[in-house]
């Protein structure tokens, strides 16, 4: 590791939102590897005897459901924790498609410039043109409901988010002198985009897809809230959410719970992505988890 | 208005009849990928495959792709964007009764979020350096880790549930009737024919709504005000302001928050076109009458001829969205006047 790549690591690891940031992504994507054996019951098991049950601590909870059980009696942590892993399948792989997608769409862009920018550019503006939601609904409804299909859709919307903000990078880095001498070194094109562009908007990059796992988890969740992500029994968090609206006034915690999850992963994200804009001293990107 | 504000409304509008054929087109081709059939779906169980075939052509389904894409393009231009499948009803009726509702929305959620983001700015500003801009600087990125649609579950569940004294369902309360319709747009329409307590209801069930959209926006107002009136206070009328003994104060509302204000506009166009789509869940969620409603329903039942209309008004609303602010922004920044 040269030194300039230390300082800048050091840089990072010094910033608390990094840390925090760092640290609750680390404990949600622990929750949800382990759920298997940390969950008490089995995700579908249902107890038809003790219905929306409170929490543990509040009266008539009991310690087997240590978060109460939804309209159905099934048991809310473990629904919690099974739903990270769906929470977090979808944040890790759609963002790193939008990436990949958006990345590659914008080297080429910036890079070549001339017709290939102009309609790789033209064809932002058409997407730009769309509230996210909107254009998500419409690719699923066409391709159908399904969890990898709302994967699918993040790809297909937000690699404009990671192609925006990249390709004005390359603008300015392909004019740099040692882009210009790598080429006169005898590099092709390709190995120039890589060795030479690539490296220099990397920063940029990671931070754009720790913001993009915050805002494909909350896709994820609005998806599965109007019911076309997973199916209606598996357990993700915006299907616990539409599940216990109906029952919101008896049992608050069903709703309560999956919201501070999804609250816990979007912030864990958001504040890793917002530290390592500020030590990486990337471009100044604003990001909004909303699709 | 000035000539060279009319001049850019022109080339916006120009520049938008290219953008909005590729996403009709767009839009119309990834409906075809469908894999169920939408008329399948909305016949009665004892339909025979005769009804169906009638159906179908009535729909025009029965045509290959391109064909129902010129002919559905034809019709837009007319103003006629076809018949709901669900509903069975004219779908610019439908998109008529909604788009007002949600418009009110819009900016009455787009007027508090920003008015809170303004006052937040200014108060993380005022406090810069001091603790109280740390508490605000984490509070937005917790703000902001929050979608509109759990803000507006939380809102029900605090103000409607918990402590009721809010409304949450609805645009009126049940025991209303709407006033005669002038413009469609209901706040409006009730105070011109002299509805006041329709206008009180309407207004009374649009603040959870509208607050959850504004959550939406406040955070980053704050955080781009905040950083542009960082960068104003450094420059040198504000110093020679200064100098000539002018409260702290009154520089910052007469002199820097103007300058500091350009950022933020342009930020309110970009978040305007995520505003709109902020409110297709909200709406769903208290059941307000608006496009975002006729969107979920639409899709809900495969109804085509809606969800392409409506997904077309969206994005029409967020090109428009973006030419007004283009302008606001040239009205507001006096170094771009002259052209």
């Amino acid at each position: 590791m040269s030194p300039r790549a230390r300082a800048t690591l050091q840089r990072c690891l010094r910033d608390p939102r990094v840390i925090g940031g760092g640290l609750l992504a680390l404990l949600v994507a622990g929750l949800a590897l382990f759920a298997p054996w940390l969950a008490p019951h089995d995700p579908q098991e249902q107890d038809l005897l003790s219905t929306l049950l409170p929490p543990m601590w509040a009266a008539g909870g009991e310690a087997a459901y240590p978060l109460g059980t939804d309209t159905l009696g099934r048991c809310i942590l473990s629904r919690l924790l099974h739903g990270a892993r769906i929470a977090l399948y979808v944040g890790v792989v759609a963002a790193t498609g939008a990436m990949l997608l958006g990345t590659v769409l914008a080297l080429v862009a910036g890079y070549f410039g001339g017709w290939i920018d102009w309609a790789i550019g033209r064809l932002v503006d058409v997407w730009m043109a769309f509230p996210p939601v909107i254009l998500a609904l419409i690719l699923l409804v066409g391709m159908g409901a399904g969890v990898n299909k709302v994967i699918l859709a993040i790809v297909l919307i937000d690699w404009t988010r990671f192609c925006r903000v990249i390709r004005s990078e390359v603008l300015v880095v392909r004019r740099r002198d040692y882009v210009a001498a790598a080429r006169l070194a005898g590099f092709t094109h390709v190995q120039t985009i890589v060795k030479e562009v690539l490296p220099a908007v990397t920063p940029l990059v990671i931070t754009l897809f720790s913001l993009e796992m915050g805002i494909a988890v909350i896709v994820e969740a609005i998806m599965s809230f109007v019911g076309l992500s997973v199916e209606p029994d598996v357990a993700a968090w915006g299907v616990m959410i539409a599940d216990a609206r109906t029952t919101m006034n008896q049992a608050p915690w069903g709703v309560i719970a999956p919201v501070l999850a999804i609250f816990a992963t979007v912030l864990a994200f958001n504040l890793l992505g917002d530290g390592l804009r500020r030590a990486l001293d990337a471009r100044l990107v604003t990001s909004r988890g909303e699709a | 208005m000035s000539r060279i504000a009319l001049q850019l409304l022109f080339r916006r509008t120009l520049l938008a009849i290219p953008i909005l054929l590729c996403v009709s087109a767009l839009v119309f081709g990834i409906l075809r990928l469908l894999p169920a059939d939408p008329i399948a779906m909305s016949l009665p169980p004892g339909a025979t495959a005769a009804d169906f075939e009638k159906l179908r052509q009535s729909f025009g389904l029965d045509r290959s792709i391109p064909e129902q894409y010129v002919i559905w393009l034809g019709r837009l231009v007319t103003g006629d964007l076809g018949t709901s499948i669900y509903f069975r009803r004219d779908v610019g009726d439908l998109i008529a009764k909604a788009l007002p509702a949600t418009l009110e929305l819009v900016l009455l959620g787009l007027v508090l979020g920003v008015a809170i983001g303004i006052v937040g700015g200014l108060a993380m500003f005022s406090w810069r350096g001091r603790m109280g801009e740390q508490v605000l600087d984490l509070g937005t990125t917790g703000l902001m880790a929050i979608p509109e649609f759990l803000w507006a579950i939380l809102l029900i569940l605090a103000f409607g549930v918990a402590l009721p004294i809010l409304p949450f369902i609805g645009r009126l309360s049940p025991e209303l009737v709407l006033p005669p319709p002038v413009t469609g747009f209901l706040l409006f329409d009730s105070l011109v024919t002299g509805h006041l307590r329709v206008l009180g209801s309407a207004l009374w069930h649009m603040v959870l709504p509208a607050f959850a959209l504004a959550i939406g926006v406040a955070p980053l107002v704050m955080r781009v005000l905040r950083s542009s009136l960082l960068d104003v206070i450094q420059e040198d009328y504000v110093t020679q302001a200064r100098l000539r003994g002018i409260p702290e104060h009154t520089i910052l509302v007469r002199h820097a928050l103007k300058n500091a204000a350009l950022p933020t506009i342009s930020l309110i166009g970009v978040q305007g076109g995520f505003m709109f789509g902020g409110t297709v869940l909200v709406e769903m969620i208290f059941a307000y009458p608006g496009l975002g409603n006729l969107m979920v329903d639409a899709v809900r039942n495969h109804d085509l001829p809606v969800i392409q209309a409506v997904g077309l008004v969206y994005c029409v609303l967020v090109l428009g969205i973006n030419a007004i602010v283009d302008v606001v922004y040239l009205a507001a920044n006096p170094k771009l006047r002259v052209a």
